[in-house]
């Protein structure tokens, strides 16, 4: 087997240096038509690299202010090439291969990089426009792509990696990077939702600070505190209620039985928040909406009708075997014994993702708060609050703050939600194993 | 016919002597009386506690019906008739306002007093058959259950009036009845021109329903066109989701790709942050001078100047909801379908290897037809959730583009059935009509899910994989 591979590895020992070379080699063909001083200019990528390096800036002069200084990347090419040369050549290692991967893979995000700052530089136009790809770029441009692609498939193929790593990573990115970005806007120094460059000018903790400490227009810790005891109390509630239904549902035979769980199917099919508005006015005749009772208006919104969604608990208490319930019962224990000193200890996986789901939703859920929260700030949940920063009025100064505050509560709901996650898949797999 | 037959049995299985009919029939004349003066029958059979419970129930039912009930049936037909008054008061030299009917009210009351009545109704069914369980047992020499070992009884054999009293007292509070209360606001004329206090609103059977789906009426050319994106989104949104999720999912789990946990974690972030949280930032990502235009421009894919309009032109926003849902959406597939496609035998892929099918091939003939045939029950979930899908349209879009052709400017290009229902009635007070929208979509998805509950029964029977 070992020798299989260290067959394959020398079979490509020396394609991937050549490939890398005539990559290299493209990058002394004509590259783009630039703009410069004297008239259209068609220059190669070597032309670039050595105007950046002798501070030449005769081409249009704004080769190297483009991406705020960072010419080097008109340089980087011919360095991570030559690595990519080198390396599989002195080391005939797996790790060489795999430094390949990378430095291939960098070039071609390198070059697409410049393919853009060049665009820039020409007419300030981007390259959607002025059928830019068939004007300005020449046969360098695509040739060096097109080997570039095949560097990357012949050196997954020498250490046979799939290429599905570079769909991953692409992918990865594109799910990553909103998220990141909340975390990188959340130090950001300059405030506005807005602003002309991608890249954060400065970087401060100032959001995080203020955030809990200027509390005169928009209070963050105190929606914290609110949420956190409307989602104390509606846990507690909701989990009584989803353990007693599905406990119910699942153990006990009585008349009513199924047509409850069909009730329970087709009340799942009206739009949520439909009951929502006559809930508010129910509340309201019952002047749960004034001050603090909101909070508690709240509670009762979010346990409420939570006894429908049993299907899970149910499905898990479902897999516990009925001989335990029998041999108990035997012993003379009642039912509720058998609830409460059988079932519910066996159910530990169950009872933790019941409880946790119960406790994020206050955290979570927008729509019930907007409606029950109304104008009164001092009573907002945090998700309520947040959203509210983000009003025209506010979205100018609160927008970072507003970062930071997903920031603090998205982490420990992520965390919540992973070992939620966890505990589900546990559930699933049955409670007496053997 | 087994299915008939198991059908029969398990109603057998709660026959009881002890029905109201019986009470009637057969019961003395203080099982009789029990259903005048409630907890009679029980008083005679030494069931004092039981029978303190009923009176009771019953003293409290009259009071309430006396002091508010019977008022409050009796607006429910005209749902009130004194309109607020304004009267010149010549002491303070104001107009005062007098208060007149709160037709709302006067339907919330109602419907509060009809349910009171109906758990009113079955307590008294449970008196009778008390009342004439206890002679029964008398006649019979059989044992009559004292107080306690009632109680007991509910720890035990009765366990489930215990364990559900609460919760269905909190289902039907905060589920039933306000959907009761809403569902009867869609025959009443509750809209923008008649807001209580001020106004009255009536009664106006059908109409509402007359005058939303008339394709040539005002409202209908709303309705319709929203009720088409609502079901093209329905459907694009399950499906692609589900298509994509399921091959990065199938990638993950490639044999050659290592770092499963890794990947799968990357992916599985985006569904741990909040929802509102993530839709907030991608809204606020797409704008035309947010952070993807602003990179756009920086890495000169696009002019300075001109943006890509994310939310700007119809189709535009269309496909970016599709999208960001896709973004939304995927790990949520990935996270249901991981377990299940490593289930799938791997024989079969073998003996397809074996028979040249490629990638492509395998997952139409193999991979889908299976998950289909093992998810179909989530997938139809899926679908009846996209369709109130309220979440990604309304923090994402909020209905944006905004048109004039649609009825009162109400709603935007990007609107759901849902979303329209909810700017009907939070911004724009239409409260009948949000009525009307949220009915007609409850019976759009119990439609769909019958006929496709239907359909996949059928399917299971023909073939299967088991």
């Amino acid at each position: 087997m070992n020798n299989e591979i260290m067959k394959r590895r020398t079979k490509y020992r020396f394609i991937v240096p050549v490939i890398a070379a005539v990559a290299l080699l493209c990058m002394f063909l004509p590259f783009a038509n630039v703009n410069a001083d004297s008239g259209k200019v068609t220059l190669s990528m070597f032309d670039l690299a050595k105007a950046y390096l002798s501070k030449d800036d005769s081409f249009a002069g704004t080769l190297m202010t483009s991406y705020g200084g960072l010419g080097v990347i008109y340089v980087i090419p011919f360095v991570t090439l030559i690595l990519a040369i080198v390396l599989p050549l002195a080391f005939h290692k797996k790790w060489a291969y795999q430094c390949d991967i990378i430095l291939g893979a960098a070039t071609v995000v390198d070059v697409l990089t410049i393919f853009g700052s060049i665009a820039r530089m020409i007419n300030k136009t981007g390259l959607v426009k002025n059928e830019y790809l068939v004007k300005n770029l020449s046969v360098g441009f695509w040739l060096m792509l097109v080997v570039l692609v095949a560097l990357l498939a012949v050196t997954l193929k020498a250490i046979k990696a799939t290429w599905l790593y570079i769909l991953l990573t692409v992918l990865s990115v594109v799910w990553v990077m909103p998220i990141l970005w909340v975390v990188l806007i959340s130090f950001r120094e300059e405030p506005g939702s807005y602003t002309t460059t991608f890249w954060p000018q400065g970087f401060t903790v100032a959001n995080y600070v203020k955030l809990f400490t200027d509390r005169s227009i928009r209070d963050f810790p105190r929606w914290f505190g609110n949420t956190f005891i409307v989602a104390i109390f509606s846990c507690i509630l909701s989990t009584f209620y989803v353990l007693s239904v599905s406990y119910v549902m699942s153990r006990m035979r009585f008349k009513m039985r199924k047509p409850f769980m069909n009730v329970a199917l087709i009340l799942g099919m009206f739009p949520g928040f439909m009951s929502m508005i006559a809930i508010y006015y129910i509340l309201k005749a019952i002047g749960f909406t004034e001050g603090a009772l909101k909070l508690v208006a709240l509670v009762l919104v979010y346990s409420g009708g939570s006894g429908l969604g049993f299907y899970v608990a149910k499905g898990f208490f479902d897999t516990i075997p009925k001989t335990i319930d029998e041999a108990a019962a035997i012993d003379g224990a009642t039912k509720w014994n058998i609830f409460t000193k059988i079932t519910l200890p066996l159910s530990k996986p169950i009872l933790v993702y019941t409880i946790m789901t119960a406790f994020i939703a206050p955290w979570v859920d927008f729509i019930f708060a907007k409606v029950i929260c109304g104008a009164e700030n001092k009573y907002y949940t945090v998700a309520i609050g947040l959203w509210s920063m983000l009003e025209k009025e506010y979205i100018y100064n609160y927008y970072t703050r507003f970062c930071a505050g997903a920031v603090c509560i998205s982490i420990p709901i992520a965390i919540l939600f992973l070992c939620t996650q966890k505990y589900y898949a546990e559930g699933l797999s049955g409670a007496v194993k053997g | 016919m087994a299915k008939e037959g198991a059908k029969k049995k398990r109603a057998k299985d709660f026959v009881t002597e002890y029905t109201v009919k019986n009470a009637f029939t057969k019961g003395d004349v203080f099982t009789k009386l029990s259903a005048i003066v409630m907890g009679l029958g029980n008083f005679k059979n030494a069931q004092i506690g039981k029978g303190i419970l009923f009176l009771l129930g019953e003293i409290a039912y009259i009071y309430y019906m006396a002091a508010y009930g019977i008022n409050a049936l009796a607006k429910l037909p005209s749902l009130g008739t004194h309109l607020q008054e304004k009267v010149w008061n010549d002491s303070k030299g104001v107009f005062e306002y007098v208060p007149g009917d709160n037709s709302l009210l006067i339907l919330l009351y109602g419907v509060v007093t009809v349910f009171v009545t109906v758990f009113f109704i079955l307590l008294w069914r449970a008196a009778l058959k008390s009342a004439y369980k206890a002679q029964y047992c008398k006649e019979n020499n059989k044992h009559i259950m004292t107080f306690k070992e009632d109680v007991a009884t509910l720890f035990d054999k009765n366990l489930h009036k215990t364990l559900l009293t609460l919760p269905m007292a909190g289902i039907v509070t905060f589920t039933v009845m306000p959907l009761v209360f809403m569902i009867s606001m869609a025959f009443t004329n509750f809209d923008r021109d008649h807001q209580v206090p001020g106004n009255l609103f009536d009664w106006v059977g059908l109409a509402n329903f007359g005058k939303v789906l008339n394709i040539h009426g005002e409202f209908g050319k709303t309705f319709w066109p929203i009720l088409g994106w609502t079901v093209v989104w329905a459907v694009f949104a399950t499906f692609l989701n589900y298509i994509f999720g399921m091959v990065v999912a199938i990638i993950i789990n490639n044999k050659k790709v290592k770092g499963k946990a890794f990947w799968r974690f990357c992916f599985i972030l985006s569904v741990a942050v909040p929802q509102f949280v993530s839709l907030l930032v991608v809204r606020t990502m797409l704008q035309d001078n947010g952070a993807v235009n602003t990179l756009l421009h920086e890495l000169g894919i696009l002019a300075s100047g001109t943006t890509l309009p994310f939310f700007k032109s119809t189709i535009w926003a269309r496909v970016t909801v599709i999208v960001v849902n896709l973004w939304v959406g995927i790990p949520y597939t990935i996270l249901t379908t991981t377990g299940i496609l490593q289930n799938i035998p791997a024989d079969l892929y073998e003996s397809a290897k074996v028979d040249g099918a490629n990638a492509f091939v395998t997952f139409f003939k193999i991979t889908l037809p299976y998950m289909l045939f093992v998810t179909a029950p989530t997938l139809i979930t899926n679908f009846i959730g996209n369709i109130n899908n309220f979440n990604v349209i309304y923090l994402l879009t909020g209905g944006t583009p905004a048109t004039l052709s649609y009825y009162k400017g109400t709603a935007g290009k990007t609107d759901l059935l849902v979303t329209w229902l909810y700017k009907l009635t939070i911004d724009n007070k239409d409260y009948c009509y949000g009525a009307v929208i949220g009915i007609i979509t409850f019976i759009l998805s119990l439609v769909f899910s019958l006929v496709a509950y239907r359909r996949t029964s059928a399917y299971k029977n023909e073939e299967g994989f088991q």
